[in-house]
């Protein structure tokens, strides 16, 4: 493999594993506060996509669409845990189902209204180039993404580390008790958990639109692939996750070059090898 | 016991009857039914028997489907093919359960998924095998020893007889020492531990037998279907078993049977109206899971003990507990 | 040769040191109390002898055999066997149902998968044996969860010594009872026969000075003391610690 090649394939695992990171943070955490599984985790990342695409099919620029489909796959993440998990806390087949049951209807939902046509997203103006360094060339949007995903990432070490609400999501992944104890409404930290994490999907999403675009199915790859970077990193570690995810994107990517038709094995085994080492994950809890 | 009998007895007579009075599609439907019965108890076996939710049963079942369909041109004997395809999905569920069942709940629910969608994606990607995602023709005609068997009610037949003979093999399981200590580890497994049972070794026992039983449902299913596309193992398939299950209701054997009459009744009656049968599924086990009180078998249990209660009540009789309780919340 | 030695065991969460040093040795047929205030290490002890919890260093021996990394699950089947302070049955099913599931941890057919339990006569017959020797046969049916708290308590043992121990290890079998349900479960411990050992940890001083033979005193992860119950009544250091000044030493 020449070197350009090889330097554009490590970027875009990069840029694939900022994305995994993305949806996985939202996962990772949900699960860790909530105790919940949430199955319909692909399908908003879908969703976040679609929107998207329809606000820049009404001539909504790419930056507008990424903060209004951000926004209300957000709400709808409200709206979800508002409606149907709240009536549920506690109870975690049946909130595993739920979830499952939401995924359905959204995914159909999405087949209805934009079809089962493979759709693609254009890259923004702005970011529609490339840099050359010798041979090698690297695109700018793919660079772009790899600094959000790292810059999310610091964002959520200084949010986890360094304010009140950090700690008090913190304390909820050690001991939920705790935080009812101290006199913090737990409602109102698991609704903003559950829509922090449908934004980033969304965020993810979006982002990811013009590198993977649009198809029926995706949400089901999406999903699986954030469930191992979770299972990797260890429950409610964001940190995990990053390292997790980055593995994965740059796995995934190197994988499909020298493997196409083992890739997802290729995943799976690593997945296996870090249990068989690490039953909790890698930066996960003693007792997980 | 006499009662379980009597009801087993019923049942016999039911489906010695239903041939009679279905039509072709009726019979081809309710093999189905039976095909998917036994995919469903074997998924109820692991989740209300030994507390361990799996999301990725399908891929033992895709195993089942795939021997068949992969080994079926150059294996003429069915009993072989069953065999194979038991073995296999019994073996791979040993493999994996040795590696999964050292993780938590939820870890657990997430590394079947995963483990379904493999399969799934191999499935997809093997292409030269597989036939990818257009899936592949099971050449393999199903003979028992008593010629070729090609009759909706010569295949109904057979997916009743397998239907009973997994009930009668799981109902004897529930009831052995490995089935009795599975139950006592999924309530308490400090205890079980303390006791001096080697917990893992229990919990794996039965996810294998589990599995086996999804492989054998599987290749069931490619006989009967006679087509098979990597959707067999898709996670979207094992959740929708994992509903059957609930829908039946966990903890019983015959439970996730009902809840998969029940499911492919409906998916196919509506299918037949709508293209949004997955919308319509969705929002069904959305408000199951909101209003439903742990399945069908259960209601009938609430309903029995409901009619049973009033009696006792006019004859001035103790009422048990948990009926009170269900009174308040009506 | 001793049935139980501890030897030099070390334990600590993260910076607290919950097991310092800590030897004890139970001979054969001894009934073996350890007392000491709350938050002295005893139940942390017991986890470590049964490696619940991993040791930090140390070793604890079991008939002379080394058993301070076995898992728990083994060590009943090399005949010690032991109780939890706070109720930990099987609450859905009936007296009976538990029984079976203790007693079939030793047996040969425990991995059987398609012969029913219920079948085995011995099952049958070591459980009529029990329920009849403690006079619960009437509770033979009854679910768990509807015992009063002292059956459960009984219960607990029970379970506990299905496996026929060579030592048991009761952890506050008295806790949370009334006192006379307190009496009757030492006289019930009295009852058992002198083939398997007893160590025990135990709050209830009557109960204390009525079963030991011996006694080791456990402060702040330390055994300050291990001896006759005569010695322990009589060490200053003892009442200091532990009567708190020696007010109410039970003489």
């Amino acid at each position: 493999m020449s070197l350009s090649i090889f330097s554009v394939q490590l970027l875009t695992g990069l840029a694939y594993g900022m994305l995994y990171f993305m949806i996985a943070a939202g996962l990772t955490i949900i699960l860790g506060v909530m105790n919940i599984v949430n199955l319909a985790h692909g399908t908003l990342f879908l969703l976040g996509s679609y929107m998207a695409f329809t606000f820049m099919n009404q001539q909504f620029s790419f930056w507008i669409a990424l903060l209004l489909s951000v926004a209300v796959t957000a709400v709808i993440g409200i709206i979800i845990e508002k409606l149907f998990i709240r009536q549920i806390y506690g109870k975690e087949l049946e909130q595993v189902l739920l979830t499952f049951g939401l995924a359905f209807v959204i995914a159909d939902t999405a087949k209805w209204i934009w079809g089962t046509e493979p759709q693609t997203m254009a890259v923004p103006a702005l970011l529609d180039s490339s840099i050359s360094i010798g041979p090698m060339v690297f695109p700018f949007y793919r660079l772009f993404v790899v600094l959000i995903g790292c810059l999310l990432a610091l964002l959520l070490w200084y949010f986890e580390s360094k304010t009140r609400i950090g700690a008090i999501i913190r304390a909820g992944v050690d001991d939920r008790a705790m935080v009812s104890a101290l006199g913090i409404n737990v409602g109102v930290v698991f609704t903003g958990v559950f829509a922090f994490g449908a934004g980033l999907a969304a965020l993810s999403g979006v982002l990811g639109g013009p590198l993977i675009g649009m198809y029926t199915g995706m949400e089901s790859d999406i999903l699986v692939t954030s469930l191992i970077v979770v299972v990797i990193g260890g429950l409610g570690s964001w940190k995990g996750s990053f390292i997790g995810a980055i593995l994965i994107g740059l796995i995934e990517t190197f994988g499909k070059i020298w493997f196409p038709s083992l890739s997802m094995l290729i995943v799976f085994l690593l997945m296996v090898v870090v249990l068989i080492i690490r039953p909790q994950g890698l930066f996960g809890r003693e007792v997980a | 016991m006499k009662k379980n009998i009597l009801i087993f007895i019923v049942f016999l007579l039911i489906a010695f009857v239903l041939p009679f009075v279905l039509s072709v599609y009726g019979i081809d439907l309710v093999s189905e039914i039976f095909i998917m019965a036994i995919f469903a108890m074997s998924l109820g076996l692991i989740m209300g028997y030994a507390g361990m939710v799996s999301l990725g049963h399908a891929g033992f079942f895709g195993i089942g489907a795939y021997t068949v369909a992969l080994l079926g041109p150059h294996i003429p004997n069915s009993y072989l093919l069953l065999f194979f395809s038991i073995c296999l999905s019994g073996l791979l569920a040993l493999v994996t359960g040795a590696i999964f069942i050292r993780t938590s709940k939820f870890y657990f629910l997430m590394i079947t998924l995963a483990f379904g969608q493999l399969l799934f994606a191999l499935a997809w990607q093997l292409k030269q095998w597989t036939g990818g995602a257009d899936g592949m023709k099971v050449s393999a005609p199903l003979n028992l020893g008593f010629g070729e068997i090609v009759s909706p009610i010569g295949i109904y037949s057979v997916m009743a007889a397998a239907f009973i003979i997994v009930y009668l093999l799981l109902r004897f399981f529930v009831e052995s020492p490995v089935g009795k200590i599975v139950k006592g580890i999924m309530e308490n497994e400090a205890r079980m531990s303390a006791l001096g049972y080697d917990v893992r070794i229990y919990k794996l026992l039965t996810y294998t037998f589990s599995g086996a039983l999804a492989g054998f449902a599987g290749s069931l299913y490619g006989f009967y279907n006679l087509f098979v596309s990597p959707d067999v193992s898709s996670w979207m398939f094992s959740g929708q078993v994992m509903m059957m299950v609930i829908i039946g209701g966990v903890g019983t054997l015959i439970g996730p049977a009902i809840g998969a009459g029940l499911f492919i009744f409906l998916q196919n009656f509506i299918s037949t109206y709508t293209e949004r049968w997955p919308i319509i599924m969705g929002a069904l086990l959305v408000i199951l899971v909101l209003v439903g009180k742990g399945g069908i078998i259960h209601w009938f249990a609430l309903l029995k003990s409901k009619i049973f209660y009033k009696k006792r009540k006019n004859s001035d009789d103790y009422a048990p507990q948990h009926v009170e309780k269900e009174e308040v919340v009506n | 040769m001793s049935i139980l030695k501890v030897e030099n065991i070390n334990k600590s969460f993260k910076t607290l040191q919950v097991l310092q040093n800590v030897s004890l040795e139970v001979q054969p047929g001894e009934r073996h109390v350890i007392i000491g205030p709350n938050g002295a290490g005893k139940t942390t002890l017991f986890n470590c002898i049964t490696n619940v919890l991993p040791i930090d260093s140390g070793k604890i021996f079991l008939e002379g055999q080394e058993i301070s990394n076995m898992p728990s699950s083994k060590l009943v089947h090399l005949g010690m066997s032991r109780t939890f302070q706070k109720n930990n049955l099987f609450g859905n099913l009936t007296v009976e149902e538990n029984l079976h599931l203790a007693l079939t941890a030793t047996k040969r057919y425990r991995y059987q998968m398609f012969h029913a339990l219920t079948k085995h006569i011995d099952l049958k017959k070591e459980t009529d044996e029990i329920l009849a020797q403690w006079e619960i046969s009437t509770r033979r049916n009854v679910k768990v969860n509807n015992l009063s708290y002292g059956e459960q308590r009984l219960l607990e043992i029970l379970l506990a010594m299905a496996s026929k121990p060579k030592i048991l290890l009761l952890d506050e079998p008295t806790s949370g009872m009334s006192p006379a349900e307190t009496a009757q479960t030492a006289e019930m411990i009295q009852k058992l026969p002198r083939t398997v050992s007893i160590l025990i940890i135990e709050h209830d001083m009557d109960v204390v000075f009525s079963i030991a033979d011996r006694i080791t005193v456990l402060h702040h992860g330390e055994v300050i003391l291990s001896g006759t119950p005569e010695e322990v009544r009589n060490n200053e250091e003892v009442r200091e610690i532990y009567f708190g000044g020696g007010a109410k030493a039970h003489a």
